[in-house]
């Protein structure tokens, strides 16, 4: 008897994981999953509502992360929809693979800034003084696209006049810390575990007890914010539509509000 | 059994690790309270659906655990036989195994392209990073705790008890039922509270099997972890002092089950 009830309790459990991962069959609205760059975190909330809204039957399910690590999860059969990032590569490398289903499609712009935590510990004034020796300075992962992104700002800042020759090495002694993701280096700042990060303007504008020091436009670099539908999805034609409606005036008036710019 | 006098020297060497071991946890939860929000934060969309989460994927892996756990803690404590000692390394491994570690190698054989990831297709079965991978997770870290118990307490039960049974014509079913599982009963009922917990504190394993989707795979852990990066502050302290209350929770009730005092005497 205990047995029996034992074996319908451990099928019915299993009966029922199986129903909450059942794909489209199920009745009720629509689920599309979208991963999203952690910097889109608060702009995915505001698409998700209007989206949603305007789109009746549809349900958005968002996970954020950094983008490579993402793409990694797609990579290993992670079930989104689609993916957004915060580059062209990471997109790129999903339809290189095979994994993509049509082009990767740019959808948003945005640019570099500098933040320090309001008191400002390290006396940061402009963006030289992160090569100052005992700065400490926060970052994201070396494949993280923010890293790369700020890399390429650093060696143009570092051909600047009155830049140090060395300035990106200094500024990279200087790192104290590697973050998953670029709002967790927000974070950092925002706790004051760190001095100066280098992330971008729309973390900058949604950070709280954090200052701006601009990057010169000269060294700034236009990050292109890039998604792609992914070919295992079973729900590609909606995931198209979500892209398309994010690359149009809807979709840009909303990203737009949190500081996102149209990619060139 | 007699109480030695405390000695002063000896508080004070034992106070700093104390300490050290009460004051985070104290500040956490003197934090949540003092702040106020706790319970705005606690009604959060995102820790209201970790919450849920959390609650089922742990009853679900417990059920799988209880199932498949008991024959197996059974068959540890009642048979001799060649291999048994390096069954009960395998099973133990997952205990010391780092859970990063296991959310690795469930992967490679879980995964779509795992060893067994084709045969799942097959069946239409897709594990990786959906609700079905948080319970693998679970399990796969959790159910040690249980058999180790169980096991331990199954083999406590004097056979004299058992052989007593049968001479009165139980079958194996009903001995078990009624005097071997009852009289074991404590080490069982402890080890699926230690399992329950270790399922319900599960972070590695799960967020490099199952991911991170908010309602599908985030678990209260994981919300601990995304909210802090996110910069949430509250949420993530919201979400860890739920966690401390069942941490506290499944203590005392161990305690209840009198395993803990067991282990009192011992030292008294």
């Amino acid at each position: 008897m205990k047995r029996t009830g034992g074996l319908l309790a451990l099928s019915a459990s299993l009966a029922l994981v199986g129903g909450a991962c059942g794909g489209p069959a199920s009745a009720g609205p629509m689920e599309l999953t979208v991963f999203a760059a952690a910097s889109l975190r608060d702009a995915i909330v505001e698409v998700e509502r209007s989206y949603e809204a305007a789109t009746p039957g549809l349900d958005l399910v968002v996970a954020t992360d950094s983008s490579t690590t993402l793409r990694a999860q797609i990579e290993q059969g992670a079930p989104a929809d689609l993916f957004l990032a915060a580059d062209d590569r990471n997109p790129a490398a999903l339809a290189h693979a095979g994994l993509a289903d049509g082009p990767p499609v740019a959808f948003a712009a945005n640019w570099l800034t500098i933040i320090v935590p309001s008191d400002n510990p390290g006396r940061i004034e402009t963006p030289r003084d992160l090569a100052r020796d005992g700065v400490r300075v926060i970052a994201a992962g070396d494949e993280v696209p923010i890293s790369r992104y700020a890399a390429e700002a650093v060696t143009r800042l570092a051909a600047l006049p009155d830049y140090p020759a060395d300035f990106a090495q200094r500024y990279v002694a200087n790192v104290v810390s590697r973050e998953e993701n670029v709002r967790a280096v927000v974070a950092r700042i925002e706790l004051g575990e760190g001095d100066a990060a280098i992330v971008y303007q729309t973390d900058a504008r949604a950070a709280t007890g954090t200052v701006d020091i601009a990057i010169p436009d000269e060294a700034n670099i236009p990050a292109t914010y890039t998604g792609v539908v992914i070919a295992a999805s079973a729900q590609s034609a909606a995931a198209h539509a979500l892209l398309a409606w994010l690359a149009g005036p809807d979709g840009r008036a909303v990203l737009a509000s949190f500081g996102f710019g149209s990619p060139r | 059994m007699t109480t030695p006098r405390t000695r002063p020297g000896l508080v004070l060497v034992t106070a700093p690790l104390v300490a050290f071991l009460a004051l985070p946890i104290l500040v956490l939860v003197a934090r949540a309270v003092a702040g106020g929000g706790l319970l705005e934060a606690v009604a959060r969309p995102a820790v209201i659906s970790a919450l849920g989460l959390s609650l089922g994927t742990t009853a679900v892996s417990l059920l799988l655990t209880l199932a498949l756990g008991t024959p197996l803690a059974y068959l540890l404590a009642r048979r001799r036989f060649r291999g048994a000692l390096l069954l009960e390394t395998v099973i133990d491994l997952p205990i010391v195994l780092p859970p990063s570690v296991a959310g690795l190698a469930l992967l490679l054989v879980l995964g779509q392209r795992g060893v067994l990831g084709g045969a799942l297709e097959i069946v239409g079965l897709t594990v990786p990073f959906t609700t079905l991978a948080v319970i693998v997770a679970q399990t796969f870290v959790a159910a040690p705790f249980y058999v180790r118990s169980a096991r331990a307490g199954l083999a406590a039960v004097d056979r004299d008890v058992e052989d007593a049974a049968r001479a009165d014509g139980a079958s194996e079913a009903q001995l078990f039922r009624l005097v071997t599982a009852p009289l074991a009963g404590a080490a069982l009922a402890a080890g699926a509270v230690m399992c329950w917990s270790r399922a319900l504190g599960e972070f590695g394993a799960t967020i490099m099997f199952a991911g991170n989707v908010a309602g599908r795979t985030q678990t209260l852990p994981l919300v601990v972890y995304s909210e802090f990066g996110a910069g949430d502050l509250d949420a993530s302290i919201a979400a860890a002092s739920v966690l401390v209350l069942a941490a506290l929770g499944v203590l005392v009730s161990v305690r209840f089950l009198r395993f803990g005092r067991a282990l009192d005497t011992r030292g008294g």
